[in-house]
């Protein structure tokens, strides 16, 4: 646990940072609020209906297959770490990447196959 | 630990944050330069000399500017955002091994804030929870723009992170470690007597998909997506202005920087020079601690390059559509990563592991 202690120590220096940049900008900067300049900027024109509209499924599509895919990839990086050292016992590990990729490359087909990639 | 324990791990942490907190301004002069010189114009040449000062100028005059948080912003989400952003930005640098290590007051010290055993790991994790100042930045804006810049940018980014983590799998396959500094260790020395032993000769597909995914974990041009100037104005930091701006233009870069730190220490031999052992380069030099600083200058020259690199290719490459950038994650990067892997276990397996 001792490796961490210089990791909360840069976290702190980088809270320091970022709440010394963003109350110093606050602090110098003029103060001189207007209607106009704090709408929210739609190239001139007055915003129109909420900013919060509802968004094209598609972004919801790109989080469902990240879940799956990702949590999958994740269990690559245990493999990775032994692959090396198993060599000595022969190919178990190899066989299990081989299943193991097999199952993977089947969700990966079913998302091609059901178009989830047409985004447009 | 006493008392001068604490104050080296102080003053090495410090020195390193920032060191590649000064990449900030300095990459600064040399993207606006850099596109000068492609697109064959002068760029700023006004404040000191070659326009060096040019970022000390723009840290100015952000600072002084006026602060607004648009009317229709959720203040709190809107305030916290950059820092949100640039928190993980700093934080991913602590498992850079900028060297190897030097003596002093009796001591043996890394040349890296810290040696942790999951660094990939680490890197990967700290480097994707920047997706939610993004995310809560275009969210809290109260604008359009902004809400679609910051989907985008979210779907980019958790989208390319497969093939940037399939990529180290790879590396992390071949040198049995996650550690950061060991992979630079192995990485010491010539194969056959003329090859450096570096990853990208072990690793070259992976290098090549670490590369690309590189470009979009930090929204570089080729896929610059959440941005986007000619239609999403600025995408998620439209609404943002004065320094809180200039905080999401710092996260870029420091993320630009540990990201080329990364590549360079699984694919470019880390702190080593090529064709020169480091126990050849020890007797030239004649002294451990010299060494290290050498070894820093070498770490920071390969990042260096790659830097230019990554300006080089933004101002060179066309930008990519949404649905584009997405079939060459899903149907282009993430097969070829799998790919990459079973031929790296294939051959380690007919080789009976690399020594």
């Amino acid at each position: 646990m001792e490796n961490y202690i210089p990791v909360l120590l840069l976290l702190g220096f980088a809270i320091i940072v970022a709440s010394s940049i963003l109350v110093l900008s606050w602090w110098l900067g003029p103060k001189k609020p207007l209607a106009v300049k704090l709408s929210a900027y739609e190239c001139g024109v007055n915003a129109e209906g909420s900013p919060h509209a509802p968004f094209a499924s598609k972004f919801y599509l790109v989080a469902v297959m990240f879940l799956l895919v990702d949590v999958e990839a994740a269990f690559f990086f245990p493999w990775a770490l032994v692959y090396k050292e198993s060599l000595q016992l022969g190919p178990i590990l190899f066989v299990a990447l081989v299943i193991y990729v097999a199952i993977f490359a089947l969700g990966l087909f079913y998302i091609i196959k059901k178009d989830c990639l047409r985004l447009r | 630990m006493n008392t001068v324990d604490i104050a080296i791990l102080v003053a090495k942490t410090l020195l390193f944050y920032l060191i590649v907190l000064h990449v900030v301004p300095i990459m600064v002069w040399v993207e606006r330069r850099g596109a000068a010189l492609i697109q064959d114009r002068p760029g700023p040449n006004r404040v000191g000399p070659f326009g060096l000062l040019q970022p000390v100028a723009d840290f100015v005059k952000f600072i002084f500017k006026e602060d607004p948080i648009p009317t229709g912003a959720n203040r709190g989400l809107f305030l916290v955002a950059p820092a949100l952003i640039l928190i993980p930005a700093s934080l991913t640098l602590a498992v850079l091994p900028f060297g190897d290590k030097v003596k002093l007051f009796g001591r043996e010290i890394l040349l890296q804030v810290a040696d942790l055993d999951i660094a990939i790991l680490y890197v990967l994790a700290i480097g994707s929870l920047g997706i939610y100042g993004i995310l809560f930045g275009g969210w809290a804006s109260g604008n359009k723009f902004s809400l679609m810049g910051a989907l985008r940018a979210s779907s980019q980014v958790i989208s390319y992170e497969i093939p940037l983590g399939l990529a180290a799998v790879g590396a992390v396959a071949v040198y049995g470690t996650f550690s950061l500094r060991e992979i630079a260790l192995a990485q010491d020395g010539l194969w056959f007597g003329w090859l450096p032993r570096w990853g990208i000769f072990l690793q070259p597909v992976g290098f090549w998909l670490f590369f690309i995914a590189s470009f979009a974990e930090t929204n570089r041009l080729p896929f610059d997506l959440p941005e986007t100037e000619a239609e999403l104005v600025a995408g998620y930091h439209t609404e943002y202005g004065s320094m809180k701006f200039g905080m999401f233009m710092m996260a870029e870069y420091m993320n630009l920087t540990t990201i080329s730190g990364v590549m360079v220490t699984l694919f470019f031999g880390g702190w080593h020079l090529p064709f020169v052992a480091d126990a050849m380069l020890l007797k030239w030099i004649g002294s451990q601690n010299l060494l290290g600083l050498v070894q820093v200058v070498i770490f920071l020259t390969k990042v260096a390059i790659f830097l230019c690199v990554f300006v080089w290719v933004r101002w060179t490459v066309p930008r990519f559509r949404f649905d584009q950038l997405m079939r060459i994650t899903w149907g282009r990067l993430i097969p070829l990563g799998i790919v990459n892997l079973l031929v790296t276990a294939g051959v380690m397996l007919w080789l009976g592991g690399w020594k």
